[in-house]
This record gives structure tokens, sequence and C-alpha cells, in this order.
């Protein structure tokens, strides 16, 4: 199961605006930061981690982990519709799916007795590997 | 894919109300009767019987005999880890989006 929480946000500002606002410390915790750039810093109480993407302003995306917990993915979208601008947040572990995948296969290269991974990949679940990338 | 997922069975099963409440409790107590668990629910021993049934179905729970009693307790894997997981970061974003609004709204308010 791909584990990927989904949520959204209509708000009546422009995409631009709710981008400037991002950058503000609040939403994301008290003393919360994040840099608006590619590898800027992202600090939000327990959590840290750095940008991936910035495409000002419709995208932003950054990886972030609390503690010692596995990191996740987090991807907000901010689309222009007719009432203003719909947020639409996504945070997903894709490293997990790909820990977890990653078993798979290698149970599948052990039941085919090591014919090698190529011939392997697809034979349990239709070749999940293609949703990583 | 497979007829009977897994994930399916799990979001099944704990798509009833009675039995999320059932396996909160359950994992607040670790180890359960039907009987103990009847008595803090507002259902009958029978219906928790039931949906301790589905519960073992989608493999979130477990049972282990103690004498004349049959002990439930909560199976953690995967699939209701991912689960918590899920409630979890549901639950913060629904914070964080609702003070992004209201960041945004003092803004409206104070232009």
């Amino acid at each position: 199961m791909d584990k990927a929480v989904e949520r959204e946000l209509i708000v009546p500002e422009t995409p631009e605006e709710v981008w400037r606002s991002l950058a503000e410390p609040g939403w994301l915790g008290d003393d919360a930061q994040i840099e608006l750039c590619p590898a800027g810093a992202v600090r939000a109480g327990e959590h840290s981690g750095f940008v991936e993407e910035a495409d000002e302003p419709r995208r932003l995306v950054f990886w972030w982990s609390a503690r010692d917990e596995e990191a996740s993915r987090v991807e907000l979208d901010l689309e222009e519709t007719d009432e203003g601008t719909r947020v639409r947040v996504t945070e997903s572990r894709p490293l997990e799916i790909l820990s977890v995948r990653g078993r798979d296969l290698a149970v599948e290269l052990d039941l085919a007795g090591g014919s090698g991974p190529v011939a392997s990949a697809g034979a349990g679940g239709g070749g999940q590997l293609v949703m990583i990338g | 894919m497979p007829a009977a997922d897994p994930a399916d069975a799990v979001f099944s099963a704990l798509s009833d109300g009675t039995r999320r409440d059932l396996f909160a409790l359950l994992g607040r107590r670790g180890e359960a009767s039907a009987t103990d668990l009847a008595r803090e629910l507002p259902v009958t021993r029978q219906a928790v019987q039931k949906h301790l049934g589905t519960l073992a179905g989608a493999g979130l729970v477990a049972t282990r005999r103690s004498g004349r009693e049959v002990l439930y307790h909560p199976t953690p894997g995967p699939m209701s880890e991912a689960l918590a997981w899920m409630a979890e970061v549901g639950g913060e974003w629904d914070d964080r989006l609702a003070a992004l609004d209201r960041q945004l709204e003092r803004r409206r308010a104070g232009a």
C-alpha cells in the first residue's frame, strides 16, 4: 500500500499571495521557518529538512523528518481557481515504498533461484518499481 | 491486483466506528477477552465477538487461549502502522492548513 496523506484548502487569495504567506512563520508551527528555494532549510518544531523544488507560485516540494523517524516528502500545489486558490498538500513516504518493494523483490529473486533482477522485477505485483520515479 | 487485497480488508474492517473503538480499546489494553471489551463498549458480547472476528480476518488482531478464555491482542504490522501514520499525519495537516487559513484571514482583515 502506498502511504500518502492528501488534504486541501481553498482560499480567496491568489497563488502569489498564498505563496508569500507560506514563507511567514506561524502556519507550519510557532518557530517554523522555510526558505522557498531549492535546498532551502525547513524547520518546524521537531521536523527539519530541505526544499526539493520551489516553483513560485505553483509548487513547493520539501522533505522532512521528525527526530529519528523516516523522512517524508511533502508536496504543496497551488492551483488558481475561480474562487481563488486551491492548496493541495500531499505527504508521502516514497523511501519506505522503495524499501518494502525492495523486500518483495528480494523474495521474488530468492524464489526464482537468483535468475536475475530484471527477469523477476515485475513478476509478483506488476513492476511496482516504475511507480517510484 | 489480487482480489483479496490486504489493504482493502484493513480499510473495510476499520470503516466501522464500533470496530475502530474496539481496535483502539484493545490497543490500550494490550490483551483482553470479548467479555472484558464488551463491558467497556455500548454493545453486546456477541456483537464484540463478531467485530473481533472481522478484525482478525483483516489481520489486525490475533487470539491466544488462556484456560477457558480466549484473549485477543492487536497485531501491529505494516498495515496497521500505515493506518496509524495516515491518521496522525492527516490530523497534523488539518491543523496546519487551518492555521494557514487563519494567517491569510488576518491579512485579509488588515488590508
